[in-house]
């Protein structure tokens, strides 16, 4: 990023770094004068498969048609693929599939014809998107029912149709907004496998916005979390669940009692809604927490594993904090 | 995965037993293509074909067919009459000219076609969200629709010209002499031109109409509605026209007979058809008519055109519902919801 003046695109200030797959610098967004869509978002996503994680309205679909240089952000810079998405949009929309939130198909045409068309629109030749066509719904798992009309479809089976059109164009990007939604919890698997397949079989980086963290953090190797239009968090997968596994504990009275115990047997612990969340460095802590309950006397209703819920990042988690700085919030 | 991990090969020919499935798939694993990649100009080239096929249902199953074709060979039919008549009688001349053809009808065919056709290459792609899918791929606002006003041009330009084409053919068949053929083909020409401004101007008007609602139904009433109702309104206007003010001695329409047609493109058409000289016989027997002519014929009387002076304002009139219907088509697809 040297700034020479005697180069002729030295009125672009801004160059995106070469290798990354997604970047956003400073990205803003703003529709009128009150509403903030994205704000100040920077993030760098390299290949693989990518979790965009927020609430809804949180700025996902926002950024996603940012990147595909659909919308001109406020300020800010964007690029996919090392191409800015101010000014190579056309090139960025060849090299990516795009598989939108709400339903886009029609009815009355055949997955195959529907699939082919696209094919066409993505730029290739009338043989070629005839192949990739039948290719892609095959690896989405549509073999004969192809050859039916969408409109008799299941919605799972809509779904995989989204996402052939994505694939039909031989992508080195995926941008998926929401790919199971309206999917039953054995449709919602089968999807994510399919993406995870994708990922991983077809080397194809694949960027799931969705606002169901449990959901997609099964098939991603990066998270970004947003909320508010502002970044949350930015991180291998790895880094985050195993960053301090935490049990939430639920007593029916006794909590303080409890804290205490919990402090003085050397855990750290803090309140959260009605029970208290211990850190457990170590398998010995859970037997810990037992014997502390058993020796109270209180009555234990839950133990559980704390699962990361969305709206725990999306607090940036001061929990977690609390937790793991020892310092106590309730 | 990270950036610089390998990519996993893909397995190549290895059946894989998928119960699941109730069969065998053979994963041949993921092909990239490597081929050429068309270009914006050929991408847009691919989406005026596909519209222009569909526009006359081809791909699109048996019943979206029976409209196209019945109205095309209702455009056939004068040709066809023409040709019959001279070849039943030889000193007959043709029926129907290269230039108007048979106004009244190519107008009612081409009305029913464009509302009929035109709702079914936009409403779809508004109605089921598919634009945002155009939009994602190498295709820009501007390109979705001119490429949709390429191909429905030329399949308004197919339904006017082949018929014009036929009667060539048909009446060069039957003349005698280079001259003849000459003379033929030389009125042909602009016959062409007159029926490329029929199918440009209807096939733009018919999109922007079509494009305002994804319903199809309501976008085939929004396409014939206006169209029909100022067609209507311009006709009996003119007649009014005729019957209340009496022509001045000089042979000329009155203003608002003259005028009238410029709120339908139908009119304008047959206008432009009037200043340019080659108006069809009836509306030479209308003026005659109401300038008190006792019977349908013309008598005697200097024949007048109806729109009188006006020519060249219906030749600029027609610009601009031109321009305004590709524009607002551009603006209405700049301002389309991506979703």
């Amino acid at each position: 990023m040297t700034a020479v003046s005697a180069d002729p695109a030295a009125g672009r200030s801004w160059q995106p770094v070469a290798g990354a797959v997604i970047e956003a610098d400073a990205l803003t967004m703003r529709y009128g004068s009150t509403i903030t869509a994205l704000d100040q978002l920077t993030v760098t996503v390299q290949a693989g498969v990518t979790g965009l994680v927020g609430a809804n309205g949180a700025g996902k679909s926002t950024l996603i048609k940012i990147l595909l240089g659909l919308l001109k952000p406020t300020a800010g810079h964007a690029a996919v693929l090392g191409r800015d998405c101010a000014t190579d949009g056309f090139e960025i929309r060849t090299m990516t599939g795009y598989m939108p939130e709400h339903d886009c198909l029609p009815p009355d045409v055949t997955a195959t014809e529907f699939v082919t068309h696209l094919g066409r629109m993505s730029g290739l030749p009338a043989t070629a998107a005839r192949e990739r066509a039948a290719d892609s719904l095959r690896h989405v798992g549509l073999y004969e029912e192809r050859y039916r009309q969408i409109g008799t479809y299941s919605t799972g089976m809509k779904q995989r149709v989204k996402l052939a059109q994505a694939l039909v164009g031989d992508p080195l990007l995926l941008l998926l907004d929401e790919p199971t939604n309206g999917l039953d919890p054995a449709g919602r698997n089968q999807m994510l496998e399919l993406i995870a397949r994708i990922g991983a079989e077809f080397a194809i980086s694949i960027m799931v916005a969705s606002h169901l963290l449990g959901e997609i953090e099964q098939i991603c190797d990066h998270l970004v979390a947003i909320d508010g239009g502002r970044l949350l968090r930015a991180d291998s997968i790895r880094s985050i669940t195993q960053a301090s596994p935490v049990v939430l504990v639920e007593v029916d009275d006794g909590l303080a009692e409890l804290r205490a115990e919990l402090i003085r047997r050397g855990l750290r612990s803090v309140g959260y809604e009605r029970g208290i969340l211990v850190e457990v460095d170590d398998p010995q802590a859970y037997d810990v927490i037992r014997d502390a309950v058993a020796d109270l006397g209180l009555p234990l209703t839950r133990m559980v594993q704390r699962r990361h819920r969305i709206e725990e990042l999306f607090r940036a988690d001061p929990a977690m904090i609390a937790v793991t700085g020892g310092s106590s919030v309730s | 995965m990270s950036a610089d991990a390998a990519p996993v090969p893909p397995t190549t020919g290895q059946p894989a037993a998928v119960p699941a499935a109730g069969g065998v798939i053979h994963d041949i694993g993921y092909r990239r293509y490597e081929g050429q990649r068309l270009g914006r100009a050929q991408i847009v080239r691919a989406l005026a074909v596909q519209s222009l096929r569909s526009s006359f249902g081809i791909g699109r199953g048996a019943k979206a067919k029976v409209f196209p074709v019945l109205l095309f060979a209702l455009m056939c039919l004068p040709a066809i009459v023409s040709i019959a008549a001279m070849a039943l009688n030889p000193r007959q001349g043709q029926l129907v000219g290269y230039d108007t053809y048979t106004p009244g009808l190519r107008a009612l065919v081409l009305l029913v076609f464009v509302a009929l056709q035109a709702p079914n290459l936009v409403s779809g792609d508004l109605r089921y969200h598919t634009l945002p899918l155009y939009f994602a791929r190498p295709i820009s606002r501007t390109d979705y629709p001119v490429a949709k006003l390429i191909g429905f041009t030329t399949a308004c330009l197919a339904l006017v010209e082949i018929p014009l084409l036929i009667l060539w053919i048909g009446t060069i068949s039957q003349v005698h002499g280079a001259s003849a053929v000459w003379h033929q083909t030389r009125e042909l020409g602009p016959g062409l031109l007159y029926g490329l401004a029929w199918s440009l101007l209807l096939a733009s008007i018919g999109l922007v109409l079509a494009s305002v609602t994804g319903k199809r139904v309501f976008a085939i009433c929004a396409v014939a509605v206006p169209l029909f109702i100022t067609w209507i309104l311009a006709t009996v206007l003119s007649h009014i026209g005729l019957r209340i003010f009496q022509p001045a001695s000089g042979g000329t329409p009155p203003a608002l007979a003259s005028l009238a047609g410029l709120i339908n493109p139908f009119t304008v058409l047959g206008g432009i058809a009037e200043w340019f000289g080659s108006a069809p016989k009836v509306v030479y027997a209308r003026v005659a008519l109401a300038r008190g002519g006792p019977g349908p014929g013309p008598g005697p009387g200097p024949l007048v055109n109806l729109v009188g002076h006006f020519g060249p304002l219906y030749g600029v009139m027609f610009l601009v519902m031109l321009a305004a219907a590709i524009g607002g088509l551009l603006v209405r697809y700049r301002k389309a919801e991506i979703a």
